[in-house]
């Protein structure tokens, strides 16, 4: 198994606390859904899997390796989630791709400009966007920009909470589309939330239901 | 220097109770609510102004270096308490960080204008010393609540790229470093303003003293440019270390937000 965790335990609501124990993997070139109603922990899971949040008990293994051997810094780049609320920055489209690069972990990596905007045209997002500012995108535009900026650091698992929430139709085909081929390549996987079940476009999908 | 202070008899000082009557007046016209808090606090100042005079007295006769330095902790201690009592964004915040940060850059900055600018005799005169520490603090107490308070109230308000930026493998500093540079610059940006309007708007307390108490304005000039620049050197570095320290307490061992930080504020 590429990844996976096991007997992942969390605490959600205030007054009356439930407690949630889950485990789950998925395998190279996989995709795992996670399904349940609203306020079951979808997302609660998929951020302590990010290690965002800290959980109770439990242990997280990507390939071989236990979570806690590798530092929370580069996990949070290999095993990466991307918020269902994009998170934009400052200044335009360009400056918010090459945001990552500047954080010491992913520094030695390259902000591939090229690949960009090949990924950005797949994804439905004109290149002429490049120079805008981002913060006058729409939700839609924001949330395909943020995930662009999650495929260009290259991780190795994605964390996708509501990926496609704010996508229209099409947006929502061109987003699976590039899914599908970013999982192609080999040691990736993803775990994924969905309301509408809208993942059809995936080759390997398997179900977790909390 | 010659000493021309006219004193102020004690029918004189009760004379000043009428400016409390027009202010008093004011509030209960518009109702305001603040008679109460108004003559508290003019009590408060009455009785806490007469005991540091004879406080004062008592430490500038005796000249005890221990003394001046036990009196200059304590008026840290009151001065970190009260920094971080109105801090609205940051609930229980503890007035320890805040004592180390403002002892730190009071008595770095107090020693360097006590010791080598003016230089009295003794070196630690309290007459000299206490008066100085105490200007230090007043103002660097404003600087780091203000620099505190914008440091997590940026936080929390900027979390969704906060937590994004930890997601591209940033550390507790590189997630936050923005808001750090924020809140240091809004501690200092009073002192930095003073600096441009001294003497325009308004003279300053110290040399409006000075000048009452009979000195030569150049001199009471003089004094006061060392005081400027002393207030915005604390101011700076006690709020660089105040954030230093606080910064790091907002994420948890994993190097996350801690969770308090994702919810409203109480």
């Amino acid at each position: 198994m590429l990844f996976s965790f096991k007997d992942i335990t969390y605490t959600l609501g205030f007054e009356q606390t439930r407690e949630i124990t889950v485990s789950g993997s998925v395998a190279d070139g996989e995709a795992l859904v996670v399904r349940g109603p609203s306020g079951a922990g979808k997302s609660t899971l998929l951020r302590i899997l990010a290690r965002l949040q800290s959980s109770g008990e439990g242990d997280v293994f990507l390939g071989e390796k236990n979570w806690l051997e590798i530092p929370a810094t580069a996990w949070r780049v290999s095993v990466h989630y991307l918020a269902q609320k994009p998170a934009l920055f400052d200044g335009t489209v360009a400056a918010n791709l090459a945001i990552p690069f500047e954080t010491s972990v992913c520094s030695k990596k390259v902000f591939d400009t090229e690949l960009a905007k090949t990924i950005m045209n797949k994804i439905l997002l004109p290149v002429s966007l490049w120079e805008q500012d981002a913060r006058t995108l729409s939700g839609g535009e924001a949330a395909r920009l943020t995930f662009v900026r999650a495929l260009l650091i290259e991780p190795k698992i994605l964390l996708l909470d509501e990926p496609t929430a704010a996508l229209d139709e099409n947006a929502r085909h061109a987003f699976y589309d590039v899914l599908k081929d970013w999982l192609e390549k080999e040691g990736r996987a993803a775990v994924l939330i969905s309301h509408i079940n809208d993942y059809e476009g995936l080759k390997r999908v398997s179900f977790l239901d909390i | 220097m010659e000493s021309s202070t006219i004193p102020i008899s004690n029918w004189q000082l009760a004379f000043t109770v009428l400016l409390v009557l027009i202010t008093g007046g004011i509030s209960a016209f518009l109702k305001l609510g603040l008679l109460k808090p108004l003559l508290w606090g003019t009590v408060r100042t009455f009785v806490q102004l007469s005991l540091i005079g004879y406080v004062l007295t008592y430490v500038f006769k005796t000249n005890n270096i221990w003394l001046v330095v036990f009196m200059i902790t304590v008026m840290c201690i009151i001065a970190s308490k009260t920094a971080v009592k109105r801090t609205p964004n940051v609930p229980d915040y503890p007035s320890a960080l805040a004592f180390a940060a403002l002892l730190a850059s009071t008595y770095l900055v107090g020693t360097i204008v006590v010791v080598l600018i003016i230089s009295p005799e003794p070196w630690y005169s309290a007459r000299i010393a206490i008066p100085i520490f105490g200007m230090i603090l007043g103002n660097s107490m404003n600087g780091i609540a203000l620099s505190l308070d914008r440091l997590y109230g940026d936080v929390r308000a900027r979390v969704a790229e906060v937590e994004a930026m930890l997601t591209f493998g940033a550390t507790p500093w590189e997630a936050v470093r923005s808001s750090v540079r924020e809140s240091v610059r809004s501690g200092m940006t009073p002192t930095i303003n003073s600096l441009m309007v001294v003497g325009l708007v308004s003279l300053p307390g110290m040399m409006t003293g000075q000048i009452l108490g009979g000195a030569d304005p150049r001199d009471a000039v003089r004094y006061q440019i060392v005081v400027m620049l002393m207030i915005a050197a604390a101011v700076a570095i006690g709020c660089l270390l105040l954030v230093g320290l606080s910064y790091k307490k907002m994420f948890n061992r994993d190097g996350a937000l801690q969770s308090f930080m994702l919810q409203s504020r109480k």
